[in-house]
């Protein structure tokens, strides 16, 4: 394996490491409730939480 | 309908009840039977002895029934209007007189607004009175409005600033009363009574003041700092009715101030008051309460000082014997006693007056709020009459008997129909401008594994997804244009009738409108349905209205397969999910969620011009959603399904083995026995998987497992070419008409994504979400395979 190969092979692994541990957060706080509303509409959501 | 038991003798009378009127007559309420909850939200909503209401029209399948009342359209049953008694003798009304006894003043203390560092002002009125433009107006938000009860279904937050002072902004659900007859009721009091804002901010629609100042006058029994905004004066100002301001303040005891939220005039005066209101209470005030008459107010004295810690709104709703008041008093040392003292004084009141407690009282504050009007507001003498108002020959057309239901299927057809047309132009640049970047991008870079990346993971998932936005955008515009228009609360009218013969309510229809764009708020929207049972068929059946992330799937393979009548294709989707729904609802009221009797009242709200402004702006916010997904979790989840696809790799395989022995083949492979028999190969078994997390995540993984199976030439660049031109193995096309649909059935029905799942579980809790999940999975691949096998026969 030649020395850009191998880089090239860090940079995509680190990237769909962080794309991975993104989806995992993202899923564990929907199911959590935290996070938005989990409508989708972003960090600026306006929905707050019902306190159930 | 009742015929002849609606006419009963009662002596020398003939009681008469409202469900038997004919249209066009008018009449007065003289009392509504029964008891419980529904009478309470009916006598609330207006029907007060005296009150004139007017037979509208009935709805084209006969049932519900529209009414005019006190200013609004309402809609009722005919089993529910049954329990209305009513006159059209004037003489049974002359011993009554507009019971304004004016305002008790009472002595609050001193409070300090910034007890908890936070300024905190409630908006709270009825539905559709314009609580979240003013919201939107104040502190530059962009919350979705419409023309329809039931779009803030949670509270919103929000800032504004006033004088250097950042102040909070809370726009909670709209609700006709206080009395908790639905759960969005319930969180408004709730809300009010755990959090004591500093100051209520109570919107009414200056054009139907007599039924929106009920509210107020609950209100203002909070002893919280309050201000009347006064909404749609430029509707009032050009119905030539004159309201004096300042004397109506005086007679209610609170600030009032005009407004008109939409265009953002007077909203800064609003605020402004606001703040008064709020530093005016730093000192000790006189708060100002409805006088209820001598007899009344003694014993809201002497029950008050019996429990000093609770407000008179409270002190005066456990007289009422409302449960949820009530249990305030748990704890309380002399809990019992005061139970004990309050059922006296009920029974007082009732043998005084002559009638049942929530009777007395609506009427005592229904006629404050007529007697502060009579000396107020000057009606005009040429007031446009209901046929004379705008809108009305329009509302003749669009409920018609014969042409409401074909007019409704009319322009949804037309609104998928110019979804398709309109947007393929604007589809095609972004499909040409996303094939130019991965070529550009493939000829810049060295072939290599971080190339492959960006090309077939990141450029073919996201750019999949990314064509469809100018579709999502035109589809939204239209929904936002009907929303705001009042032709959506018509349509809750017109089909509730078929709603109820399927075991679901006419309100449901809101939160499935809703549900066309994301199941998540429509699964929140249920809360406007008082009914647990109505609810939870309701939220179990909503995954089956198509939401806007399926919408690039279809059109995706709509446009690839079905070259003529693609419109009526794509509304067959739709209208199969709509009939689903409507079988799992009887399903669902025949076995485990019996069909009871559940009670439909409504308001139509008037018609109004949508704006051209109101619907950009929303288009504009669903845009921007679309796109903010497409740079998080549709950008991640495409980068790992590319992942799974790339790896492992062996020297020497061909690409087609290699995607085959991938983590993502495997995983195709061994679900592929499941998914073969509706027509699908393991790609497309692996692409539904994916959609667990985002719908649109399906047609991104496609884009990532067909981009590089072909040679890329400008005409098979996109993925639509990619799909038509799939073979198997052996040479066969993957993909046929057939199969296209099948795929579209199943990604129709089946499982909604995550973020719905969690909605189903906190609105309706884990077994019912666990039951969603398996039901209609299970109703996905039933139809999908029926569709197959019997299509393949012909």
């Amino acid at each position: 394996m030649t020395t850009s190969t191998l880089i090239q092979t860090i940079v995509v692994l680190g990237i769909v490491a962080i794309a991975l541990v993104y989806v995992l957060r993202r899923i564990i706080k929907t199911t959590r409730g935290q996070g938005d509303c989990g409508c989708g509409c972003g960090k600026n959501c306006q929905h707050k939480k019902k306190n159930d | 309908m009742n015929t002849d038991l609606s006419n009963k003798n009662n002596g020398n009378n003939v009681t008469r009840l409202l469900d038997n009127e004919p249209v066009g007559m008018t009449v007065q309420v003289v009392r509504v039977l029964g008891d419980g909850a529904f009478r309470q939200r009916l006598l609330e909503m207006g029907f007060v002895r005296g009150a004139r209401v007017t037979v509208v029209k009935n709805a084209p399948l006969q049932d519900p029934v529209e009414y005019m009342i006190m200013g609004s359209h309402i809609s009722l049953r005919h089993s529910e209007a049954s329990q209305v008694e009513v006159t059209d003798n004037d003489a049974e009304f002359c011993d009554m007189e507009d019971a304004y006894r004016g305002v008790v003043e009472t002595e609050m203390p001193a409070i300090d607004p910034m007890a908890d560092n936070v300024l905190r002002v409630v908006l709270v009125g009825n539905p559709n009175c314009g609580k979240t433009s003013l919201f939107n107006n104040a502190t530059g938000a962009r919350e979705k409005v419409g023309n329809y009860g039931g779009v803030t279904v949670d509270s919103k937050e929000g800032w504004f600033v006033v004088d250097g002072r950042r102040v909070q902004l809370v726009d909670l659900p709209g609700t006709y009363s206080l009395t908790e007859y639905s759960p969005e009721e319930m969180y408004v009091r709730t809300y009010i009574s755990e959090n004591h804002p500093d100051a209520i901010l109570n919107i009414v629609d200056a054009g139907n003041l007599e039924r929106n100042l009920y509210l107020t006058t609950q209100l203002m029994d909070m002893n919280i700092p309050m201000v009347v905004a006064l909404n749609m004066w430029d509707e009032l100002e050009k119905s030539g009715d004159k309201l004096d301001i300042e004397m109506m303040g005086r007679l209610l005891g609170a600030r009032m101030v005009p407004l008109t939220a939409y265009n953002g005039h007077g909203v800064k005066e609003v605020l402004q008051a606001t703040m008064d209101a709020i530093d005016e209470s730093e000192q000790e005030t006189l708060h100002h309460n409805v006088n209820y008459g001598t007899l009344i107010e003694d014993y809201l004295k002497s029950l008050g000082a019996m429990c000093p810690n609770l407000d008179r709104y409270t002190v005066l709703k456990i007289i009422e014997n409302d449960q949820h008041a009530i249990e305030r008093l748990n704890g309380q040392a002399n809990a019992e006693e005061v139970k004990k003292a309050a059922a006296e004084i009920r029974q007082h009141i009732e043998r005084d007056y002559n009638d049942d407690i929530v009777s007395i009282i609506t009427d005592l504050k229904y006629g404050f709020v007529r007697g502060a009007l009579a000396e107020a507001l000057t009606p005009n003498p040429d007031r446009a009459t209901n046929e004379t108002k705008p809108g009305y020959s329009l509302d003749k057309l669009l409920t018609n008997r014969w042409l409401a239901l074909p007019i409704l299927l009319v322009l949804m057809w037309l609104m998928f129909e110019a979804t398709f047309t309109l947007g393929a132009y604007p589809q095609d640049w972004i499909e040409s401008g996303i094939s130019w970047l991965g070529e550009w991008i493939g000829k810049a870079l060295p072939a290599g594994i971080l190339r492959d990346l960006i090309v077939d993971g990141i450029i073919g998932g996201v750019g999949g997804v990314l064509v469809f936005l100018p579709q999502i955008l035109i589809l939204f515009f239209f929904i936002s244009l009907l929303e705001d228009s009042g032709y959506m609360a018509r349509a809750a009218f017109i089909v509730d009738r078929i709603m109820h013969r399927v075991g679901l309510h006419g309100k449901s229809f809101i939160p499935y409108l809703i549900g066309f764009g994301c199941g998540v708020p429509a699964i929140m929207a249920t809360r406007t349905l008082e009914n647990r049972r109505d609810r939870i068929v309701t939220i179990l059946t909503v995954p089956f209205m198509s939401c806007s992330a399926r919408l690039p799937a279809y059109l995706l393979l709509v446009a690839a397969f079905f070259t003529a009548n693609q419109g009526l294709v794509l509304m067959s989707i739709y209208l199969i999910g709509i009939i689903v729904a409507a079988i799992t609802a009887i399903i669902l009221s025949k076995t485990i969620l019996k069909h009871d009797k559940t009670q439909f009242v409504m308001e139509l709200p008037p018609y109004r011009k949508p704006t051209a402004r109101n619907a950009t702006i929303h288009m504009w916010s669903k845009g921007k959603q679309y796109l903010q997904k497409m740079a998080t979790i549709i950008l991640a989840a495409s980068i790992i399904v590319w992942a799974l696809g790339y790896f492992p790799r062996h020297e020497g395989q061909t690409p087609q083995e290699q995607i085959e022995q991938s983590y993502m083949g495997r995983m195709g492979k061994a679900i592929e026995p499941v998914v073969a028999p509706l027509g699908f190969n393991w790609q497309m078994g692996v692409s539904v998987l994916t959609g667990a997390a985002a719908k649109e995540i399906v047609v991104s993984t496609m884009g990532v497992l067909y981009t590089g199976e072909s040679d890329a030439t400008e005409e098979s660049a996109s993925l639509k070419n990619k799909l038509q031109n799939a073979v198997t193995p052996e040479g066969e096309h993957v993909f046929d008409p057939i199969v296209a649909y099948s795929f579209m059935l199943f990604i129709l029905l089946y499982f909604p994504c995550i973020a719905a799942l969690v909605a189903i579980k906190r609105e309706a809790g884990t077994k019912w979400m666990i039951f969603e999940i398996f039901y209609t999975t299970g109703v996905a691949w039933l139809v999908s395979f029926i569709f197959y096998q019997v299509a393949r026969v012909f």
